[in-house]
Formats: structure tokens, C-alpha cells, sequence
């Protein structure tokens, strides 16, 4: 096989896959009986109206960044987690009950904790993938995903049993205290102190990947085990350390989100993020940075879309198969270097 | 409580239950075994299933007919197979990618149109196929309402697995697809199109899991929902490892499941002091600790999910 | 009229040539040789010819009529077989059924009752012996071979081409292999042996093709010539000398292993127990026939599988109980066998790969952090002390994937041949290597043998061993079965002894 990456393909292929993705929403939005215009138009208008609606695309890509971070750090270290969604869940839970039970604790301290107990039963509950996988060479994407229906179904029952708010009939949590909630940073929008966690996060994980020999460790892992262990390196240890890192991140999304927008535990709080996760970390390469960028584009989609689908009921599952599409094309996009040859070839041979 | 629980008429709806919560994970995981046999590991098929619910129901809705409905889900279900096969065969890229990535889109593109589908309409039912009570044999005590009291496609899937299972041990072509999975460069020593062979089983591949996810709609449920699909495309993943890659072994994994689902449910009906919640983690539970036991025999296609270029050096 | 034509055949991988205008014409009952160095371009050529590659130019002729092969089955239905060199059996089928694998004329329902009968009626008449109903992977690698050919002949082949079929065997298996031929060669079968071993082209073919550089350099007819002639053909150039072995080992031991031996659960080889020094100063080589304890050897001298009972002593001091890397770091080095799977991280850079021993140590890393500047100065200076040769802009950072095999090894003795070396586990160090890197090679384990550390080489070339070698370690079945002196060591007396014949038993004959 030709080995041929050339920066100049590289952009040729960014630009095809951005043309094609736009053509192809372009095309679910007529089949949806929409005018284009008026839906870009709304598109455009709901993430830029105003600072409340533009400040939502960072409240909306804060579990993305946080999860997708987790994936990309597994998948870099070879280890398929696609399990966020049930980590996040975990985290949520863990990090609701420190903040309703722990009251002998105060305020911020209390929010510090929390979220830390959080992270690391999030990290634990990805570690039980990481043992089938090391101890008894368990497909870990089977794994994750049993593991995720357990969580999200203990989580139906705490919040009908041990967590449960006892002054009403509603399935969910009693209200977090103001003290230990994670504080909003501009008035009058959602725009809350987690997104700066997120983001740190991601500088974190990205100095702890490129410049420390941890990350060289988990690097070589990903991509040749046999050889890291062979050459002294702990390939146990390294996925260990990695999924548990991973399913920390995923889980102090979910401890975010309670803190921060709905200030109680809910069902169906993690709105699928743990598997849009998956997508956003293949999209970004398993690049921290990647993972902060593609984020953040999918949720100013996904906010552009909420308004196209308000007012003109556009569904906003449009922005899951874009993404997908995405992915795809990424996957496939030899095939334009193939349609590209076999248009030169026959130039040539009309030439002749 | 315990005398509730074994009364024969608990036993045989139990059983029954089972059996039909495990219908739609065998037509999966007998695609994903023949997928697996020639060495493609489709992860997707969670989204091969997704998309023979949907298609199925579309197609059963506008023409008013089950077999139109059922032929839909078989080509539904077929599309994403080859899709897989497209980026994993033809392409030659990560196999566990590119199911992920299809089950996420056809996560979209299912709820997608069945949004454009059901607009300014409320609830969408459409009719099942009914059961028909095979003589003699549906009256054995027991295992005759479970097995033999059933509809028509689960009695086609007793053919499929009595043919797959003739096919891959007593025929020519069995041995070829399964000389693939193990060593595909040895296979075209032999002579075997393996690439052929390949898109050959994910197209078999597509049509059972396309099944599997009809089955849902047109015998379980006859409704669409966002999402139908709920983890059985992976759960059928799993039957395939438990089941130690033979049609049977599968069958009985799926059995099992479906037994462990349908156990749950019954505690439910019958009033059990525990909550429904902890009651459905068990099947998951269950599959988890019946992997670890399945654990220590190496029966995985040796080139499971390892892409075959032919002339590569 | 020739069995086999094949005219002008051309292929280029990449833009290089393997194959360039090359010709070959086999007679019915000829035995015709391939001889060439690693990467001269054989097996490129058998593989056009078999249908694995599809030739860029050049026509193939079967019994005068032109043919074009896309794919193996073509061949086969033609009458063309092929036992490759990595056998193409699988694994966990029983021989019967690799047998009769796809065989044209199969029905659709499988009738194996006639086909092992037939089956055992073939083995009989060429004395190819092997349980019809055994899998695969119980089988012993020269059954396995046996398993190979009558795969072959069973589809009614007129021409078997065999690629490097005698390295997995003992000389006397050899011998016995040839007789095999020798009798399908009296029925007519046309037979294109590969092999770079001169005594053996001597001894069995009738015309010999010698490539080099993917270019046919001479034709001869194997009676008319020699050794001689035929290495000079092959090699293009005198090789530059014996390797000089300076002065004698010393007495002390530089690694003992005592009464060491190895279980496993599983189905698997083991290592019964035996006791092995090393002294400073000395090669000890390890011949043996593949597959017999070599790796397990290694892996168990290295830590990467832990030893049942018994005791590693490493100048002194006892490492049984130390890990792959604290090993590593008390002085045990490991060039292994399978350099992409076990040594280098291919994904990789050159920089990187070449601190995957060392990188959690000063200067390369500064507590958790690592040292960029320290890292590439390293590379730079190891790169061009081993002659490390990149192609393209990227240097240093260039992915080790796209680097040829001879600089991939060249980058594994940069980093093994530390200064806290004090072993060093060779295992098939010069395997898939053009003249150049091989010679590179030997000279470094040598440089290092005449430094006072101790040379572990394990190899299945018995002339590479017999060539650098202080004594020669025999391994059968997982055991030393002999240890024989430089000077006393012959082809024929290790030949014995890789065939499980022990000392003892020589000495009465």
C-alpha cells in the first residue's frame, strides 16, 4: 500500500468532508419540509441571538468535553471504553449523595468532595472493565456497555429509594444546597465554573499525554502492547491507570451537571453525552485539544439545531447523524483519493 | 414464596417469556456469528438491528402488510451490514470504529425519520403476527407453550439454526467461511475468495440482525420507539462469545439471557418486594459472570476483526 | 515441452523493484532451485506465479499455453501448488480437513470418509506419515510440512513449489524430506525449490536461477558448478571475512541459569530442567530446530514469562524474582525474534522507540516529566553511531513503521547494547536481513562478545552460529541436550542432537 499524507490532502479531505456533511443536512432539512434559508437563518440566529443562547453552547459542550476526554484517553491506550454513559451516571450519584449527606462539611469544601468522590467511583466502576480485560480477556466494549444498563438502572432505583427526595412523588433527588453548588459565572445565562474544570481538564490530560512519561507509557500501550510489556513496560498497570482516568472524567461530568444545571439528581440526566462521547474522541483523533474543538462545534450544532427544531420542527437528531456521517467519512475518505486516481488515469488514457 | 414460583404455570409462561425475549438475540447473534466466522467482528450490530425495527415498521405501516414490513427490516438491516463491510473489507479499517460510528448514526437516522413519520399522528400500532400452535408438539407439557406455541419466525429461525449449524459442520463451503475467521491468508492459499466470502456473510449478517430487530416490531411490540433496540445488538455480541462461536452455544447463551429477563419480569408481576430497577440490572449481571465462567477455552477466530489485504506483503 | 514458462516478469512494490525481467523455465521432473539472498525477490516471484501478487509485466506459459493467475485457486485448478514458508494451515482444523480445504470436486455435503481413505493411501506411497484426524496445532512443524504437501498433492499438482522448506528441519529430517522430493521427481512432478543454503541446492536440484536485488544474475545447471560459484552469483562480492573471535572466555560465569525450567497450563511448549552457563566473553550459540524451547529460552532469561522453578543468576547475583525491567537494568539485553511484535513500538518514532528502555531515567525524564532536548540528542547520536538510515525529511521523527527490516534492527542493538549490558539474548538477530545489515549485526554481537559481556545467539542458521560461536548449545524439546566446543563442533554431530539423538547415543554409534 501507498504510504502518501501530505498536508495538501489532508485539507483537500477536511474541506470534502465539511461539504459533504453541509449537503447532506441540507438535504435532511428539505426532507423535513423546511426552507433552507429560513433554517440556517434560525441555525445562525439561535447560537448568536444573544449572550444566553451563545453561553448554552458551553453549558451543552461541558459533558461532551469531559466524557469525550475520557473516551479519547482509553482509546489512546487501546482500551475501547465506551462505558461514559454509565460512568457518568455513576458520578452523578455519587456526587449528589456526598452533596445532600455530607452536611457536616460546609459550602465549597463540601463541592470539592463531592465531586472528587464522584470521580473516583466513576474511575472504580471503569475499573471493572479494565479487570475483565486484563484478568480474562473480556472484550471491554461488551464489558462497558452491560456495565452502563446496570448504572443507569441503579440509578432508577436510588432515586426512588435511598435518594429520593421524601417531601414529593417525583422520581429524583431533594434539592442541593446553594452553598454547594457550582456557581454561575455571567448573569442571566448557565454559564457555570464546571466548564473552567472541563477545560483544565483537558490541558491537564493533554500535558499529562505529550510531556511526561506516564502519558509515553500509555502511548506505547495503545499501540503495541506485546512490545510495551515486553520491553519492561506494565501494560496491567497502564490500562488500569487508564480507565481509570477515563471513567473519572466521564463521572465528573455527571457530578458537573448535578452541581451545576439541575442542582438535584434526575433519570435520563446524561441526555446520551457518554455515547456522543465515543464519536467526539474518534472525530478528534484521540487528541485532547481535538476533543475540546470537536466538542464544542457539535454542541454549537446542537444548539443551532434546538432552535431549528422549536421553530420550524427541524428534529435535532439531525446533529447524531451528521456526526455520524462525520465518522464515516473519515473512515472512508480514501475513497475520494480513489475517485480522484481513476479521473486522472482516464484523463491519461484519453490523452494517449 | 418460593412455592409461587414453581407452580407449573409460573414455569411454562417463564419459560415461554424467555424464549421470546431471546427470538430477536438470536436472528443477531447468528448474523454476528457468521459475520464472525469470516473473521469481520460487526460491533454494529446494535445499529443493524435499530434499522430492521425501523425499516421493518415503516414498510408494515404504509403497505398494511406484515411480509412487506418483514422484507423492509431484512434490507434495513442489510444496508448498514454493508456499509460495515464497505469500510471494513473494502477499506480495510478498524472493525470496532466503524460499528460504533454506525450504531451512533443509525441511532440519528432511525429517530430522525421515524420523527418525520409520526408527525401530526399520535400513536402508531400496527398488527403482529399471530402465534400458531404447532399439533402434538405444543401440547407437550412445559416446553411445548415455550417452544412450539409460537409465531412464524421463530419457527424460521429453528430452520436457520439447524442449517447453519449443518452448513458450518458438514459442507464444503462451511469449512471454507470458517477457514477464513482463522487464517484468511491460508484460505486464499487455498483458493477462497476471502473477500468475497466475507461480503457474502455480511450480507447474511445484515438480514438475520435486520430479522432480529423486525421481530421486535412485528411479533413483540408493533410500535417504533426511539431507541427500540435498548443494548440487544451487544447482548447478542456477547451470546456469540458465550456460546463459543457455534450456532448453538449462541442459542443456548441467548436462551439464558432471555431466561434471566424474563425471571426479573415475572418477579415483577407476581408482587416481589424488590425493586423493578435492581431486578432488570440481573440479565446484565448474569451475562457478565457467565462470561467470566466461559473464560479459558480459545475458541475466537484467530483473525477476528484483523482486516485481510490481499497482496500485502 | 516445459512444464512452466515464466518470461520477463516484472513487479515493483512502492515504486522499487522486487522482480525485474526475470525468466525461468521448469521441465517435467526437474527439480529447478531459487537461490537469493533475504529480499533478493523469490518469493516475490513464486508468489506471481502462484497468484498471490499480480505481475506489473511479463507472461506465464503452462505447458506451452499462455495463463494468467489472479488468484490462488487459478493455480491450483491449473496444476501449480505451493507450501509456503509461514505454513498456510489452520490451526484449530484437523489435517483432514486442511486437506481437502476448497478442493475442487468436493460436493456440497462433505464425504470425509472417502476423502481419508484416499488421504492415507497417499501418505503410504510417499511416506508422508501424519494422523488424519489430528489438529493442526498438535502437530510438530515438520508434520505440519508433510500436511503442506500432500495438501498439494491430493489436488493433483504437476508442479510444487516449496519456500524455504528445509529451515524448520533437522539435517537428518532434511535428508529424509529430500527423498520425498526425489521420489515425486522420478513420477514427473516438477518441483521450484527456494533456499539460500548452498549444500542443499548441491545436493538436490538439477538446474538452479540465482536473483539478486530482484534481478536474475545467472543460470546454471547445478551439476556444471559449485559453492563457490554459486556465492559468488548470489552475494555479488567477497564477504568481508571470518569474524574475529579475540582471545579465549574467561572462567566466571556471567549468567547461569540453574536447574531452570518452565510449565505452562495450556497446550504449549515447556522447558524441562536443566542447568546453562555463560561466561564472560563468550558466545554461546543455540541451535535447534524452531519451535523446540528457543523462545521460551529467551523469554525466560529476559523475565517476559515467568520460570517454574530454578534459579537466574546474573554475574553473581540471583534476578529469578526481578522483573522484565529491573532485569533490563541489572544488565540483561533482549534483541528478539519477532522485532514488529516484541521490540518496537512501529507506531512510533525513531526518537521514541528508541528510549522505550530508559525513559523514566534521567536525562530522559526529569521527575514525571520528559526531557525533549536530552531525548533528541540521544537519537541523533545513536542514529548515527549504528548507522540508523531514515528516508524522507522526517529523521529521527520518522514513524519506525516505514523503516526497512535492517534499520529496524539496527535501531533495537542502538538501544539494547546499553552500557549496563551485561548479556545480551540474541534470538534470530540476522533473520529477513539483506548481507549488509547481517554482517552489521554479527559484528556487533561480536564487538560485544570481545568486550567480556556474555552473547546469548539464539539462531536456525546453523552456518551463523557455527560461524560465531565459543560453544553450541543444543536445545530438543525443551531441554539442553548438548553443548558441544567450537572445535568440535560438527554439522553432522549438532544435526544429531537437533534431532533428539543425545550424546550418549552418538558416541555408541
Amino acid at each position: 500500500m501507498i504510504q502518501r499524507k501530505n498536508g495538501k490532502n489532508t485539507l483537500i479531505d477536511i474541506f470534502l468532508i465539511i461539504i459533504i456533511t453541509v449537503l447532506i443536512g441540507t438535504l435532511l432539512i428539505v426532507m423535513c419540509g423546511a426552507k433552507p434559508a429560513a433554517a440556517y437563518n434560525l441555525f445562525f440566529h439561535g447560537i448568536f441571538g444573544n449572550i444566553s443562547s451563545f453561553s448554552e453552547i458551553f453549558v451543552k459542550a461541558c459533558p461532551l468535553i469531559l466524557t469525550g476526554l475520557g473516551c479519547a484517553v482509553a482509546f489512546r491506550t487501546g482500551f475501547f471504553n465506551i462505558g461514559a454513559e454509565g460512568q457518568f451516571y455513576v458520578g452523578a450519584m455519587v456526587t449528589t449523595m456526598v452533596a445532600l449527606k455530607l452536611t457536616m462539611v460546609p459550602g465549597i469544601l463540601r463541592m470539592v468532595l463531592a465531586l472528587l468522590a464522584g470521580f473516583l467511583a466513576g474511575g472504580l466502576w471503569a475499573l471493572i472493565a479494565a479487570v475483565f480485560k486484563a484478568k480474562f480477556n473480556i472484550s471491554e466494549i461488551i464489558v462497558t456497555i452491560m456495565l452502563n444498563y446496570i448504572a443507569i438502572n441503579f440509578l432508577g432505583y436510588a432515586v426512588r429509594s435511598f435518594l429520593m427526595d421524601q417531601g414529593g412523588n417525583v422520581p429524583q433527588s431533594a434539592k442541593i444546597d446553594p452553598s454547594v453548588q457550582l456557581t454561575t459565572l455571567i448573569r442571566s445565562t448557565r454559564f457555570h465554573t464546571g466548564i473552567l474544570i472541563a477545560v483544565g481538564c483537558v490541558l491537564l490530560v493533554w500535558f499529562l499525554m505529550e510531556k511526561t512519561t506516564v502519558g509515553y507509557e500509555l502511548r506505547a500501550v495503545g499501540i503495541n502492547q506485546r512490545a510495551s510489556a515486553c520491553t519492561g513496560i506494565s501494560v496491567m498497570k497502564n490500562i488500569v491507570f487508564s480507565a481509570f482516568l477515563s471513567g473519572g472524567l466521564a463521572a465528573l461530568a455527571g457530578g458537573i451537571e448535578v452541581l451545576a444545571i439541575q442542582k438535584k439528581l434526575l433519570e435520563g440526566i446524561s441526555a446520551g453525552c457518554g455515547y456522543t462521547a465515543v464519536l467526539i474522541a474518534l472525530v478528534a483523533f484521540n487528541n485532547p485539544l481535538g476533543v475540546l474543538a470537536t466538542a464544542v462545534l457539535y454542541a454549537t450544532m446542537q444548539v443551532g439545531a434546538g432552535s431549528m427544531q422549536r421553530q420550524l420542527g427541524v428534529p435535532s437528531a439531525i446533529v447524531n447523524i451528521l456526526m455520524g456521517v462525520v465518522v464515516i467519512l473519515i473512515l472512508g475518505k480514501e475513497v475520494f483519493h480513489m475517485l480522484g486516481r481513476c479521473r486522472t488515469l482516464t484523463a491519461q488514457k484519453g490523452e494517449k | 414464596m418460593l412455592s409461587e414460583i414453581l407452580t407449573i404455570g409460573f414455569l411454562t409462561a417463564f419459560l415461554s417469556a424467555a424464549v421470546r425475549l431471546a427470538v430477536p438475540l438470536i436472528y443477531g447473534g447468528l448474523g454476528e456469528t457468521i459475520a464472525e466466522k469470516t473473521g469481520i467482528l460487526n460491533i454494529g450490530m446494535e445499529g443493524v438491528m435499530l434499522s430492521g425495527a425501523f425499516f421493518s415498521f415503516a414498510g408494515a405501516w404504509f403497505s398494511s402488510n406484515l411480509f412487506v414490513g418483514l422484507l423492509c427490516g431484512m434490507l434495513g438491516g442489510l444496508a448498514v451490514s454493508l456499509l460495515h463491510g464497505f469500510l471494513s473489507i473494502f477499506l480495510a479499517k478498524d472493525q470496532s470504529v466503524s460499528g460504533l460510528a454506525l450504531n451512533m448514526f443509525m441511532l440519528g437516522v432511525t429517530s430522525f425519520l421515524y420523527k418525520l413519520m409520526s408527525t401530526g399522528q399520535d400513536y402508531q400500532q400496527i398488527d403482529t403476527f399471530q402465534t400458531m400452535a404447532i399439533p402434538v408438539l405444543s401440547k407437550i407439557p412445559l416446553i411445548g407453550e415455550a417452544f412450539f406455541n409460537r409465531d412464524i419466525l421463530t419457527y424460521m429461525l429453528y430452520v436457520l439454526l439447524i442449517l447453519t449449524w449443518l452448513f458450518y459442520k458438514k459442507t464444503n463451503y462451511g469449512l471454507s467461511f470458517a477457514a477464513i475467521g482463522e487464517h484468511p491468508r491460508a484460505a486464499a492459499s487455498a483458493g477462497i475468495p476471502v473477500h468475497k466470502y466475507q461480503w457474502i456473510s455480511m450480507i447474511f449478517n445484515g438480514i438475520l440482525g435486520g430479522i432480529g430487530g423486525a421481530y421486535l416490531v412485528l411479533v413483540q411490540l408493533g410500535v417504533f420507539t426511539e431507541n427500540m433496540i435498548s443494548g440487544r445488538g451487544y447482548i447478542a455480541l456477547a451470546t456469540v462469545i458465550l456460546g463459543r462461536y457455534t450456532p448453538f452455544g449462541m442459542f443456548g447463551a441467548a436462551i439464558l439471557f432471555g431466561a434471566a429477563n424474563a425471571l426479573q419480569i415475572r418477579l415483577q408481576t407476581i408482587g416481589i418486594a424488590i425493586s423493578p430497577f435492581l431486578l432488570a440490572i440481573l440479565p446484565y449481571a448474569i451475562t457478565l459472570i457467565a462470561m467470566i465462567g466461559s473464560i479459558g477455552k480459545n475458541t475466537k477466530p484467530e483473525a477476528l476483526s484483523e482486516p485481510y489485504i490481499k497482496g500485502a506483503r | 515441452m516445459p512444464l512452466l514458462e515464466m518470461k520477463h516478469i516484472c513487479k515493483s512494490f512502492s515504486g522499487v523493484y522486487a522482480n525485474e525481467n526475470i525468466s525461468l523455465t521448469v521441465e517435467k521432473g526437474e527439480i529447478h532451485a531459487l537461490l537469493g539472498e533475504n529480499g533478493a525477490g523469490k518469493t516475490t516471484l513464486v508468489n506471481i506465479l502462484f497468484g498471490l501478487y499480480t505481475a506489473d509485466e511479463g507472461e506465464i506459459y503452462w505447458k506451452e499455453q499462455p495463463v494468467h493467475f489472479s488468484s490462488p485457486k487459478e493455480a491450483i485448478a491449473t496444476g501449480i501448488g505451493m507450501v509456503q514458508q509461514h505454513f498456510s494451515l489452520v490451526r484449530k482444523m484437523t489435517v483432514l480437513d486442511n486437506v481437502i480445504l476448497n478442493l475442487r470436486g468436493n460436493r456440497f455435503v462433505l464425504n470425509r470418509a472417502a476423502a481419508k481413505k484416499r488421504l492415507v493411501e497417499l501418505a503410504e506411497k510417499y511416506q508422508l506419515y501424519v494422523d488424519p484426524d489430528a489438529k493442526v496445532c498438535d502437530l510438530s512443524v515438520g508434520e505440519q510440512q508433510r500436511v503442506e504437501i500432500l495438501k498439494a498433492l491430493y489436488r493433483n499438482v504437476e508442479l510444487l513449489i516449496l519456500d524455504e522448506p528445509t529451515g524448520v528441519l533437522t539435517p537428518q529430517e532434511t535428508e529424509q524430506f529430500f527423498e520425498v522430493l526425489r521420489s515425486l521427481k522420478k513420477e514427473g512432478y516438477g518441483i521450484i525449490i527456494i533456499t539460500h543454503r548452498m549444500s542443499e541446492i548441491m545436493s538436490i536440484s538439477d538446474k538452479v536461477t540465482i536473483l539478486r536485488d530482484g534481478k536474475q544474475v545467472a543460470d546454471l545447471v547445478t551439476a556444471q558448478t559449485n559453492p563457490d560459484e554459486l556465492s559468488h552469483y548470489m552475494i555479488g562480492r567477497a564477504l568481508s571475512g571470518e569474524m574475529v573471535l579475540e582471545g579465549q572466555p574467561k572462567e566466571e560465569d556471567i549468567l547461569y541459569l540453574e536447574h531452570i525450567s518452565l510449565e505452562k497450563r495450556h497446550r504449549g511448549k515447556h522447558l524441562e530442567p536443566f542447568d546453562l552457563h555463560i561466561r564472560k566473553g563468550e558466545i554461546l550459540g543455540i541451535a535447534g530446530v524452531e519451535g523446540n524451547g528457543q523462545k521460551e529460552l529467551a523469554e525466560v532469561i529476559t523475565g517476559i514469562q515467568k520460570h517454574t522453578s530454578g534459579k537466574i543468576w546474573l554475574d553473581g547475583e540471583e534476578i529469578s524474582h526481578q522483573s522484565i525491567y529491573e532485569r533490563y537494568e541489572s544488565g540483561v539485553s533482549y534483541i528478539s525474534e519477532d522485532r514488529q511484535k516484541d521490540s518496537l513500538v512501529t507506531g512510533m518514532s525513531i526518537t521514541e522507540n528508541l528510549i522505550l528502555r530508559d525513559y523514566r531515567k534521567p536525562p530522559f525524564a526529569k521527575g514525571i516529566l520528559t526531557n525533549r532536548s536530552a531525548i533528541m540528542q540521544n537519537a541523533a547520536e545513536k542514529m548515527k553511531e549504528y548507522q540508523v538510515r531514515a528516508s524522507g525529511k522526517s529523521g529521527a521523527d520518522t514513524i519506525v513503521r516505514l523503516l526497512s527490516g535492517g534499520n529496524q534492527q539496527k535501531l533495537i542493538i542502538a538501544r539494547e547494547l546499553s552500557k549496563q549490558a551485561k548479556v545480551i539474548v540474541a534470538s534470530q538477530p540476522t533473520r529477513g536481513l539483506d548481507i549488509g545489515a547481517t554482517e552489521f549485526v554479527r559484528s556487533q554481537l561480536v564487538a560485544q562478545r570481545n568486550k567480556g559481556k556474555g552473547v546469548l545467539l539464539i539462531s536456525a542458521d546453523l552456518e551463523e552460529i557455527m560461524a560465531v560461536s565459543d560453544r553450541i548449545a543444543v536445545l530438543f524439546g525443551g531441554k539442553i541436550v548438548g553443548i558441544l566446543n567450537r572445535e568440535e563442533a560438527t554439522v553432522q554431530k549438532i544435526g544429531l542432537l537437533m534431532g533428539g539423538i543425545t550424546g550418549e547415543e552418538i558416541e555408541k554409534q
